[in-house]
């Protein structure tokens, strides 16, 4: 700092009365420390939520009444919101099959076949995961309310409910899938597939004994990010819910009506929750490229 | 029957226009139908005379758009002057504010995560993505908790007696929705800006230093342009959900402050007014097509990564 407010014309001077390795140790400690801040702006609300959570004052810190767990026994003694999170799960789990078995296959044209407007197809792909909820939304509740709703016979189908929620989440799902299994099936060796065609086995058995079992962990990560996608989308969900409520929205009028105690007690179960998925999401393949990455590995 | 499906399997495998049916073909129906025809229709619905009972009257006109807009043209202040352009206007404010704070946060570690790489890594990255995978409705809400009058950060800090009233800035308001909004994205710029540094060979770094290139010349002239594709596409990414936030806001903001996204519900979910719903949301689309247009001429499609 003296040394600074000193010399402030010749650099090179300054530079000389540090020991680069001292530098560059400090350089690395300043990185290191905003890395760390960055970590503690990340965390902190979550932190201070989970503790909430387990505290006799509920919303906010001061003044501090003492630990309990009352909040999550009345949590998970709320039938309304355990029939919404029953509902999550089933239109998650429905809709992210669909857009595995969907994304597989796109993910197979993607990078095994040749075609014109390859890319185009592409970014078709991935549009549903760049669309912003509130567009998705209201363009399906429009498309589902007004448009399909009014055809005969099967009309019924498209009034917003389970069905209009599973379809939403099945499109909304499908980029995971399509950029995990075909990031997987670019750096797959293709001549296993070929050398079990050339010893006698039918394409089905191929894609059943030899590339299965290669891009299983692919699919299975897919699959969850799907899953987790739609489990935690609130807006899509919002729109084209209809009557029937899934976790997000049922919390959303939860604090619609403030009832922080079992929202602090849900959401804190849900962090926990996310937690193991992930984890078990990350061993089974490269995370970080999924949310960013592209073809090559 | 289940002979004649069998063959049918076989032959669809056989040829290679079969193969790229087989493939390609379930997802663009099912896409067509659930997100390319959806859309088509809005715009449609946009350009829509729609009657009273919001039902569609099937006449061209531009009356959506006009109730959206004030009177005159786009160079007469008239024309700003309704609560959906004024909203338009702070949205496009607090997201672009939102994507350079991403930016200034995320790049420090973005760039220590690919010099260092290894366990930590490992460790950090788990740390990053798990509150970025939590439920982003209970992301907002643990925000809920921290701002307002009587929220964490004021309630601590008048503890510690470090004020005396609650401050402004701790309150509800644009500030609490930046930091949110913030929040929810910082992760997209983080691995975007990864993915890009992660290729850079650093002993271009070192070759510019042992040339007599300063620090910030270093930063300036070599790791900015190579990491510029990801500086691209993470600013896309976290600017783009920024401008249609909608729980955000709404937690953050109590009221007070209304972006487009909320402004667009509040009609569609109160009264369904899709004719105002739809040409709002071309707002939205339009500019998402306008910021990617102007990224593709920077950057190659293939570089964006997962664009």
């Amino acid at each position: 700092m003296a040394t600074n407010t000193e010399n402030t014309t010749d650099v090179t001077t300054v530079e000389r009365f540090f020991d680069h390795r001292t530098r560059e140790r400090w350089l690395r400690r300043g990185l290191y420390g905003i890395a760390g801040l960055l970590l503690v702006f990340l965390w902190i609300p979550l932190a201070v939520m989970v503790f909430l959570s387990v505290a006799q004052n509920a919303s906010t810190l001061f003044p501090f009444e003492g630990f309990t767990l009352q909040h999550y026994a009345a949590t998970f003694s709320d039938p309304g919101l355990m029939m919404a999170l029953f509902n999550s799960a089933q239109v998650a789990t429905v809709a992210a099959c669909i857009a595995t078995v969907l994304g597989v296959l796109a993910s197979f044209a993607l990078a095994r076949r040749e075609f014109p407007l390859k890319s185009a197809f592409r970014t078709f792909g991935i549009l549903p995961m760049i669309v912003p909820g509130v567009v998705l939304g209201i363009a399906l509740l429009i498309y589902f309310r007004t448009l399909l709703s009014a055809i005969p016979v099967v009309g019924d189908l498209f009034v917003p409910g389970f069905l209009t929620l599973v379809l939403t989440h099945s499109v909304y799902g499908f980029p995971f899938v399509l950029l995990i299994v075909s990031a997987r099936l670019y750096t797959f060796d293709e001549q296993l597939e070929e050398a079990a065609r050339d010893l006698g086995a039918s394409p089905l058995e191929t894609f059943r004994d030899v590339t299965l079992p290669i891009i299983a962990p692919a699919v299975g990560a897919g699959f969850l990010f799907a899953w987790i996608r739609s489990f935690e989308d609130f807006i899509r969900a919002f729109f084209t819910k209809g009557t029937m409520d899934v976790l997000t929205t049922a919390m959303f009028s939860m604090i619609k009506y403030g009832a922080a105690p079992k929202m602090n007690a849900i959401s804190a179960f849900i962090v926990l929750v996310i937690a193991i998925l992930l984890a078990v999401a990350m061993n089974l393949g490269n995370v970080t490229q999924y949310v960013a990455g592209g073809p090559d590995e | 029957m289940a002979a004649s499906t069998d063959t049918n399997n076989r032959s669809l495998l056989r040829t290679a226009r079969g193969k790229l049916a087989l493939t390609a073909g379930p997802s663009t129906i099912w896409l067509g139908l659930l997100l390319l025809a959806p859309l088509t229709f809005m715009v449609t619905v946009s350009f829509m005379n729609i009657n009273e009972a919001y039902n569609i009257v099937w006449q061209p006109s531009l009356d959506n758009y006009g109730q959206l807009t004030g009177p005159g043209l786009p160079w007469e202040s008239s024309f700003w002057n309704t609560a959906f352009m004024e909203s338009l206007l702070l949205s496009y404010v607090i997201a672009i504010v939102t994507t350079v704070m991403c930016f200034s946060l995320a790049f420090p570690l973005a760039y220590l995560l690919a010099r260092k790489g290894g366990r930590v890594f490992k460790v950090v990255i788990f740390l990053v993505l798990l509150p970025f995978f939590t439920m982003y409705l209970v992301r907002a809400y643990s925000w809920l908790l921290m701002f307002g009058p009587n929220g964490v950060l004021n309630a601590t800090l008048l503890k510690l007696g470090m004020i005396s009233e609650p401050l402004a800035v701790f309150n509800f308001g644009v500030p609490a929705i930046i930091v949110g909004l913030t929040h929810a994205y910082f992760p997209y710029m983080l691995l975007s800006l990864y993915a890009s540094l992660d290729g850079i060979d650093f002993s271009l770094v070192e070759a510019a230093r042992d040339l007599g290139a300063s620090r910030p010349a270093v930063l300036k002239d070599v790791i900015l342009p190579l990491a510029l594709p990801g500086i691209i596409s993470g600013s896309l990414f976290v600017f783009v959900p920024s401008l249609g936030a909608f729980i955000t806001p709404r937690f953050l903001g109590q009221g007070k402050v209304l972006m487009i996204g909320q402004l667009i519900e509040e009609r569609i979910n109160s009264l369904y007014a899709i004719g105002y719903g739809s040409a709002g949301s071309m707002f939205i689309v339009l500019t998402i097509v306008v910021a990617f247009a102007l990224a593709f001429r920077y950057v190659d499609v293939d570089e964006l990564g997962g664009v």
